[in-house]
């Protein structure tokens, strides 16, 4: 196993591993045992938030041709966009506070001539770019500087006609030639799919794609009612809710592929009383926004998700995103402390933390529980009896 | 007699996240429940050790 980095925590520190492609957290001890200095933040609590996110997605524009009738930042082909200046600063103070990972996406990042020179720089201060695409206008030569990424996933919604249904224009053959060309240059890649109420039935046919094409994971995104999603009712049912769960693992054993759910599907898993050990180890959590997830918006905004929250500093201001790490995103951190009911008395809460927080403010207050989690279905479906006077 | 006490691994994630929202379940770890991860956990450690003489 070879170390590529590690960063101290309150808890002990966290490891990234260059082989396997890996965070591990470790404690205190096999800290000192690893050859690290004994850390101040060792004096606090273990309990807290995390020093830095590991993750932050930056979303270098609005800017896409496609125009899908679902996309959740609203993405046109004249949006907003961080320059390559822009970005090139955000990555380096995110490597100075520690961050390992950064989600590249939009809009449509490959229409930006300069996400190359941005993944370059990435990769120059210490950090993994990542990338989602939708693979239009990929070509071999675009395809092979895709090597530079970490994993790459193309968004695929459903195979032929399903994909048309889904994304509202006929783009399937132009992302099944993207990811055979993106496989042929490397391993990491992968399909990202959106699990709407229209497309729920017809997710294994993604599946067999990606077994057929020989990608590394199938990774299941829940269907937000943000941005141009907002228009659309396409959230799933309560039944399809609790079916999410057992879809996922018949994927796992029908089509031997790995297959990730994103943290908004977290309630619809916990439901369904997987082993809370397990989950924790495999870092299997609800909302991480502000904890281990940040995003940084096309404006320059720093946010505790891409989907959610408000802007907490001007990431274009050098600094502001550190100042603001220590002691902000209180809207996100304070949930579980905060929890309502039925959150409050579910032992998942500490895993769950209570779903997805744009999901929540789609339909209500931001701090209001997940309302597709079958759990807070139950609840808000249970009637107080009527007061009968005797 | 003072034990001695060997560091732990406490949360393993594997690969890298691509996306805006991804953080959440590894549907395939998670199917081998609290016995796996344990024994993940003990075999992370081990081979994590020596890592530090490569360095």
């Amino acid at each position: 196993m070879k170390v590529a980095r590690a960063r101290a925590e309150r808890f002990g520190g966290i490891v990234e591993l260059e082989s396997p492609r890996a965070l591990l957290h470790v404690d205190r001890v096999m800290m000192e045992e690893l050859g690290h200095a004994r850390s101040p933040l060792w004096d606090l609590p273990p309990e807290g938030p995390l020093s830095a996110p590991t993750e932050v997605h930056v979303v270098l524009s609005r800017r896409c041709a496609a125009g899908c009738r679902g996309c959740y930042v609203g993405a046109t082909p004249q949006g907003a966009a961080l320059s390559h200046q822009e970005a090139c600063r955000v990555l380096d103070e995110l490597s100075a506070m520690g961050v390992f990972h950064v989600a590249l996406g939009g809009g449509e990042a490959l229409e930006l001539d300069y996400l190359f020179a941005v993944a370059e720089h990435a990769r120059r201060v210490g950090i993994t770019p990542n990338l989602t695409t939708s693979g239009l206008g990929l070509d071999e030569q675009a395809a092979a500087r895709c090597a530079i990424f970490g994993q790459i996933n193309v968004s695929v919604d459903g195979v032929g006609e399903a994909y048309r249904s889904a994304r509202g224009f006929d783009g399937y053959r132009h992302a099944e030639r993207a990811l055979r060309l993106l496989r042929a240059v490397k391993r990491e890649v992968g399909v990202n799919c959106v699990v709407s109420r229209s497309s729920f039935e017809r997710v294994g046919e993604v599946a067999a794609l990606v077994r057929r094409l020989d990608l590394n994971e199938l990774e299941l995104l829940r269907f937000k009612p943000v941005g141009r999603g907002a228009r659309l009712d396409e959230e799933l049912t309560p039944e399809q809710g609790k079916r999410l769960w057992p879809m996922a693992r018949r994927l796992v054993w029908r089509h031997r592929i790995r297959v990730k759910l994103d943290c908004s599907f977290a309630p619809m898993v916990f439901w369904h009383r997987p082993s809370a050990r397990a989950a924790a180890f495999f870092g299997v959590q609800g909302c991480v926004g502000g904890d281990v997830l940040a995003a940084v918006q096309p404006e320059g905004a720093l946010t505790g998700c891409s989907f959610a929250g408000r802007a907490e500093a001007d990431a274009l201001q050098p600094g502001a995103m550190q100042a603001a790490w220590g002691n902000g995103f209180g809207e996100f951190r304070n949930f579980v402390r905060d929890a309502p009911e039925p959150c409050a008395s579910c032992e998942y809460l500490p895993l769950c933390r209570g779903g997805c927080r744009a999901v929540a403010q789609a339909h209500g207050p931001f701090v209001s529980p997940d309302p597709g989690c079958p759990r807070v279905q139950e609840h808000r479906g249970r009637r107080p009896l009527p007061v009968v006077a005797t | 007699m003072k034990l001695f006490r060997r560091g732990r691994v406490l949360q393993a994630t594997f690969g890298c996240n691509p996306n805006s929202s991804s953080l959440g379940v590894d549907v395939t770890f998670l199917l081998f429940g609290s016995a796996f991860a344990a024994a993940m956990a003990v075999v992370l450690g081990a081979l994590l050790r020596p890592s530090k003489d490569a360095r």
